[in-house]
């Protein structure tokens, strides 16, 4: 199978054989830098394109179709065309926490991005508490919605900052709890280990009813952390005009817009990395012929394939079910969901202790 | 050490990512001005009143019926990291600790505070 | 490796002066959200003391609980108050005197706690990230340095915590 590391291997002993340490140094933090940038928005604009042609597809119409073959280029386009808006400030706004909202909402997105395991020998960030690390960071947005609402002095901003954050900061207690029942299978909190933990079967398989239970809990959790649909209600267009980024204009936001959409890749990657083996290969124990052939297909691939699987479900249901009311969206947080998962998570580790697990 | 190196790397890049997008939309996009610009985006008559409103205390607790389970997730990571290693001993030390707060769970259900009034 | 220690103690002193500058903003400014934003940093960059001393797990700890648990909640707080009040009264000379007697009583602590540290060099960055196995371990234990008892007592605090919560909502409805 091939090993990312061999290319930055290459790459730094290149570095180093030419340049003096400090310097390869430095160059290789710059080409890092560079890489997470480029990578972060050709996702953020590959994800737009794919929620409009999905959406387009689930109701019957063709979608943007015009920029390039098949439209592939309009999300380009729109990119130009937003940077050329201008970027505008309302009267009495709090500026400096209006402008420092953006930052602090791409800072938690970003950094959560890094930490994603995209193929093997392919990761920037990787901690030993990965996985509490990326809920850390993407609780740090929170904040940066509520500043965003806050500061524009307008109540639609403010009320849709309110219901974010109530809804964010509820579901995130089931992602982390979710997320929890694999820590217990796994045994480990780093997710290089934690894909590397899914060589002989892949978690979803491994730790099979609660592991599912986990993983539908997660799904849904994970959509209501991103505001999608069906829970969007803190930017739902027909009563709050567009919620917490209402006064945001231009690049401005742009940045909630992308940050949206690589939220939800992220919560895809992650339900991919955790439940269904991240970049490792299907392996199934004993079918060595299966295995090998299975290895054939490189890891970004199979990460990627898994994780668009995932993204398309996550719009399935944004297009599928109709948006919950605050009462029935809390209700199910902490009526269902939580007890759900605490039971939940008793199952895994009776399962874990007894064995039972493949 | 590595992995500090690479956090800041990433911080920085994030700052990066919006003050270029920022600069280059301030650089090539239009300036006008026009006082109804500054108007807050609402009902299209004048705004009354301040939107920094009183709101209900119902937000309030449910940030700190969070804050409670957060720490408790935070406090059963290390937990669960090592339960694969203890066995079963791992499902009884925690079986008290989960008892407790389930009951805290169903205090805040019976007085209806995960109710949204 | 000279030119590393050199940029990991810049990195401290960064991360001190965030501390330090933030702090005294959070107390001065006259607008309370941003006094809520600039603590944000303070903890945003006690985080990053932690994970400079490669307590990674503790870093995310703060980050979770106080960035993305307390903050949350002080802001929530912040807009259950009403703003009519907002007219900055002027203090009076008693709670300015008790004020100034507080603050010089943390200045003496502080000046007494930094001369009974023994510093060494204990802002240098350690070794290898602690194992969260060892956190998990210690914390499961019932040995004479195990944790057991107070992470069973953790939720008896965390169950007060709720009741008191509850309480203190349902009486301001």
């Amino acid at each position: 199978m091939f090993d990312f590391a061999s290319v930055t291997g290459w790459i730094d002993g290149f570095l180093r054989s030419h340049l003096s340490s400090a310097l390869s140094f430095f160059i290789e933090c710059v080409l890092i830098g560079l890489t997470i940038l480029v990578a972060y928005a050709v996702i953020a604009l590959i994800m737009i394109l794919a929620e409009r042609k999905v959406c387009a597809a689930f109701q019957c119409r063709r979608g943007p179709n015009r920029v390039g073959p098949w439209g592939l280029f309009q999300t380009v386009a729109d990119m130009v065309k937003i940077l050329t808006k201008e970027i505008m400030e309302i009267n009495h706004v709090d500026r400096f926490l209006y402008n420092l909202a953006p930052f602090v909402v791409i800072i938690a997105s970003v950094l959560a991005f890094s930490c994603i395991p995209f193929a093997k020998g392919l990761q920037v960030l990787d901690f030993n508490v990965g996985v509490f690390f990326m809920m850390a960071v993407s609780s740090i947005g929170i904040v940066g919605i509520l500043l965003a609402g806050w500061s524009s002095n307008n109540k639609f901003s403010m009320i849709g900052a309110m219901r974010s954050g109530a809804q964010m900061i509820s579901y995130e207690l089931s992602i982390g709890l979710s997320l929890l029942t694999i820590v217990v299978l796994s045994g480990t909190m780093q997710l290089s280990e934690i894909v590397e933990a899914q060589n002989d079967l892949w978690f979803i398989f491994k730790g099979h009813i609660p592991a599912f239970i986990a993983f539908v809990v997660y799904l849904v959790a994970g959509t209501a952390e991103t505001n999608r649909g069906p829970f969007d209600l803190p930017e739902a267009e027909s009563e709050l005009t567009a919620g917490y980024h209402t006064e945001y204009s231009g690049m401005h936001f742009g940045f909630y817009y992308v940050a949206e959409f690589v939220n939800a890749f992220i919560v895809a990657s992650l339900a991919t990395t955790l439940f269904l083996g991240g970049w490792m290969p299907l392996h199934i124990p004993g079918w060595d012929g299966f295995n090998a052939a299975m290895d054939y297909i490189p890891s970004i691939l199979w990460f990627f394939g898994k994780t668009a699987l995932m993204i398309f479900i996550l719009m399935w249901f944004k297009w599928t079910f109709p948006r919950l009311r605050v009462d029935q969206l809390l209700t199910l947080e902490w009526r269902y969901l939580l007890p759900l998962n605490l039971c939940n998570l008793l199952v895994m580790v009776a399962v874990v202790a007894c064995g039972w697990h493949f | 050490m590595l992995n500090l190196t690479l956090f800041v790397v990433v911080i920085l890049t994030a700052i990066a990512l919006v003050a270029a997008g920022w600069g280059i939309g301030a650089w090539i996009s239009p300036r006008t001005y026009n006082p109804q610009k500054g108007e807050a985006y609402e009902c299209g008559i004048p705004t009354r009143g301040r939107s920094w409103m009183q709101f209900k205390a119902g937000y309030y607790l449910f940030a700190i019926l969070f804050l409670m389970f957060d720490v408790e997730t935070v406090f059963l990571f290390p937990w669960a990291v090592v339960v694969r290693d203890m066995g079963i001993n791992g499902l009884l030390s925690v079986l008290f600790f989960l008892v407790i707060l389930v009951l805290g769970l169903a205090y805040a259900w019976r007085k209806g505070a995960l109710e949204w009034k | 490796m000279e030119n590393g220690s050199l940029a990991s103690t810049l990195v401290f002193f960064i991360l001190a002066a965030v501390m330090v500058v933030c702090s005294i903003l959070a107390v001065t400014t006259k607008k309370i959200l941003r006094a809520a934003t600039y603590l944000l940093f303070v903890l945003f960059a006690t985080a990053g003391l932690y994970f400079y001393l490669n307590y990674s797990f503790l870093g995310a700890v703060q980050l979770t609980v106080y960035a993305g648990g307390i903050i949350v909640l002080y802001v929530f707080s912040i807009f259950l108050t009403s703003t009519d009040e907002e007219k900055n009264r002027p203090i009076r000379s008693y709670r300015r005197w008790l004020g100034f007697i507080a603050a010089s009583a943390g200045t003496l602590l502080c000046v007494y706690l930094f001369n009974a540290m023994p510093w060494g060099d204990a802002y240098h960055a350690k070794g290898a990230e602690v194992p969260v196995k060892a956190i998990g371990n210690a914390l499961m234990s019932a040995d004479k340095f195990g944790y057991i008892l107070p992470f069973e007592a953790l939720s008896i605090l965390l169950l007060a915590c709720i009741i008191g919560g509850i309480m203190i909502a349902r009486k301001r409805r």
